[in-house]
């Protein structure tokens, strides 16, 4: 193949998720409502950040891979368009070709022992499917599975003299390790100047991180809604929507603020009218969901959690509110507090980096503040190092007083644990705790 | 069981004597203090205060244009911390301190805000940690009163209809203290220390915060240590199966670096500079 069959090839899944999302806000721009002008205010985001990737890819301008706990705030700092590289599984598991490609992932040998997120992305760089970067920010944490992906990428051809840095997480979360880890950010910026020729401006860092708090504190205010009775919102709305907003596209505009300025307008209506998340559907449950959505069957398992048994997710792993606000004086400050919110407070690496307090303490937390009335851990088959502390969990909840249900299932791929299956479980769960 | 609280020592100890050497120099610097003090009696304290406390004390929740005072928002300073001892003549019972400006005097505006819960029982260990902890976030059991979910800050914010009614630290170190003695049958004594001065005086509390969650990293290991969890990887170098691999990367690492340096040392060679670099064979 020549260089450009090679890239165009490259973006034929890159465009096809691009042009999946530019139809669902095609649709969401034709709803009324102000949740729904959030949605297209979302999709709009999503979009142009894929059109951004698109367009360097085809002119040949640097753009990175990289995760949403890399600090993307220095990326957006830069000016450096990037994508994540599990982002299929994150961001466009609705898509309907996700199946095929989980089962061409399984065709081309890869184990299915490994997380579907991980799977995916291996998946579509083996298979040419994934824009080739002009570099690579890898993730040393929280699973033995992420830097598998990366092993990948060092013996893909493609990929292979693709120049890669990870910061090197510490285990623990005191000064030091977050010392230590805001200089492993400064190299990361390093690495970024000497491949992609961008340089970090340190005003247009401090703008960069005052509009992200101006994000973050505009999150903050609206997970206080949440509390309330019933939960303004549920699935659907909030959450999710938040985390990917906040740090998977980017990461410190203006736009996002004014997404979050809509977020918290639309639930301080809902809570003073006394609406919750389904007009047609009393909450019944408030439901902890302690991990990620259920991205690939989420429309087959949300809605019927609240039409069935009004059951409603009032807090998730993501939609958790642990984040520090950057402390933009100094130079020094400003990387401290992103090492400190990119090692310690971003979901997943909160819960699985290091020691496994924060199982306990998070969840005795959002039960408290959130009046939870059920924690269920999917028991996700990719997340292995939160099986380990199933244990602590359910103990945790005991002490509460709290009903813990552990399912075992895959959240992106519903062939693992059927939906149906599923259903059962959390239906006997329910009726045996007499909930709903 | 006293656990790592041996005889009439806890691990917070330490901090406890740097909390009353932070009082007394900011007290020597001539920071605005006031004493309050509420009576033994559970009933009898919380006659004395302004809210109602326990669980649906604060049904609603308190929205932006519903606040009269905000505590702890991270840009004008917040930290909190909850430290115990065995020692219970170190904490003195029902005695609540403040630094700086009080809730009535401070309508509209948005405080720096430092919290310290100083709890003794004689027979306390590692088992009430956890819930000694989680009592110091009110939730939903003070009225007029809401802290927001955030880690490592105490970020609160008090109701106009509180603030009309009174609202101040008496009653908030109130309110704590019965949330924490309710929280563990052990708990002798509760003191609440409240410091408003400013962002300064809130960052030097939160040095000493930052100690008190260390040693509370171990208290809560060895919690659950007891009920046969490990947080830790408890491993040792001496009997783990992959020191092979761990001693291979050192050695790999060693060979980098020696390699390295030897083409660095030839490339100064190379431009006629001398090389100091004896390590180089």
């Amino acid at each position: 193949m020549d260089k450009n069959a090679i890239k165009e090839r490259s973006l034929e899944r890159y465009k096809a998720e691009r042009d999946w999302f530019a139809f669902l806000l095609e649709a969401s721009d034709l709803m009324v409502g102000p949740e729904m002008q959030l949605q297209s205010k979302l999709l709009k985001i999503l979009v142009e950040s894929k059109q951004k990737v698109v367009d360097c890819v085809e002119n040949d301008d640097p753009f990175i891979a990289a995760y949403f706990c890399n600090a993307p705030e220095l990326f957006n700092a830069m000016d450096l368009p990037w994508f994540m590289l599990m982002e299929t599984p994150f961001l466009g598991a609705s898509a309907p070709y996700l199946i095929d490609d989980i089962q061409g992932a399984e065709e081309i040998g890869i184990g299915t022992d490994l997380c579907t997120a991980i799977r995916l992305p291996i998946y579509y760089i083996e298979s040419g499917l994934m824009p080739v970067p002009t570099a690579v920010i890898g993730l040393l944490s929280p699973c033995d599975g992420a830097p598998m992906l990366h092993q990948v990428l060092r013996h893909n051809k493609a990929w292979r003299n693709i120049p890669i840095y990870a910061a090197d997480p510490p285990y623990s979360s005191d000064d030091r390790a977050i010392k230590y880890y805001a200089r492993e950010l400064r190299s990361m910026v390093d690495f970024l100047e000497e491949h992609t020729e961008r340089k970090l401006d340190m005003d247009r860092l401090k703008s960069v991180c005052e509009e992200s708090n101006r994000t973050y504190s505009l999150w903050q205010e609206y997970n206080e809604l949440r509390r309330a009775k019933p939960s303004p919102h549920g699935w659907e709305i909030g959450g999710p929507q938040a985390f990917a907003i906040s740090q998977c596209f980017i990461a410190g505009s203006p736009k996002c603020t004014q997404w979050f300025e809509q977020l918290l307008e639309c639930g301080e209506i809902r809570v003073r009218e006394g609406r919750g998340a389904n007009d047609n559907h009393e909450e019944k449950i408030r439901l902890l969901w302690f991990d990620i959505m259920p991205y690939g069957w989420i429309f087959e398992f949300m809605p019927w959690l609240e039409e069935e048994w009004g059951a409603v997710i009032v807090m998730d792993m993501f939609a958790n509110f642990p984040y520090t606000l950057v402390d933009t004086s100094t130079e020094e400050s400003m990387f401290y507090s992103l090492a400190k919110r990119n090692l310690i407070d971003s979901p997943m690496i909160r819960q699985a980096r290091g020691t496994a307090e924060n199982f306990s303490a998070d969840i005795s937390r959002m039960v408290k503040d959130y009046h939870i009335d059920c924690v269920i851990w999917p028991g996700h088959m990719g997340h292995k190092d939160g099986a380990a502390t199933a244990g602590i969990m359910r103990d945790t909840c005991r002490d509460l007083g709290v009903p813990f249900l552990h399912i075992g299932l895959d959240l992106f791929d519903k062939r693992y644990t059927t939906v149906d299956e599923v259903k059962s479980k959390v239906s006997q769960f329910f009726t045996a705790m007499d909930l709903g | 069981m006293s656990g790592l609280g041996e005889g009439s020592t806890s691990v917070f100890d330490d901090s406890l004597e740097k909390i009353a050497g932070y009082i007394a120099g900011l007290c020597e610097r001539g920071r605005p203090y006031r004493e309050y003090r509420l009576p033994p009696g559970r009933e009898d304290a919380l006659h004395e205060i302004v809210a109602k406390v326990g669980p649906g004390a604060n049904p609603g929740i308190i929205l932006r244009s519903d606040t009269f005072v905000e505590l702890g928002n991270p840009s004008a300073g917040s930290c909190a911390c909850l430290l115990w001892t065995n020692d219970c003549s170190r904490v003195d019972d029902g005695r609540i301190r403040v630094i700086g400006s009080d809730v009535p005097e401070s309508a509209g505006k948005s405080l720096a805000f430092g919290q310290v819960v100083m709890v003794a029982g004689s027979s306390l260990g590692p088992e009430q940690h956890p819930s000694l902890e989680q009592a110091q976030y009110v939730a939903d059991q003070v009225e007029g009163y809401m802290v927001k979910t955030a880690s490592r800050n105490m970020w609160g914010r008090v109701s106009k209809e509180a603030g009309a009614k009174g609202f101040d630290f008496k009653t908030l170190g109130g309110a704590l203290r019965v949330l924490v003695k309710d929280a563990a049958a052990e708990v002798e004594a509760v003191e609440v220390l409240f410091v408003t001065s400013s962002k300064e005086d809130v960052a030097a509390l939160a040095s000493i915060a930052g100690k008190v969650r260390q040693a509370a990293e171990t208290v809560v290991k060895e919690h659950w240590k007891a009920r046969g969890y490990d947080l830790d990887c408890d491993l040792s170098c001496a009997s783990c199966d992959d020191k092979g691999v761990c001693d291979d990367i050192r050695d790999v690492v060693a060979t980098i670096k020696k390699n390295l340096r030897r083409r660095e040392s030839g490339e100064r060679a190379g431009n006629g500079e001398r090389s100091d670099d004896k390590s180089v064979a």
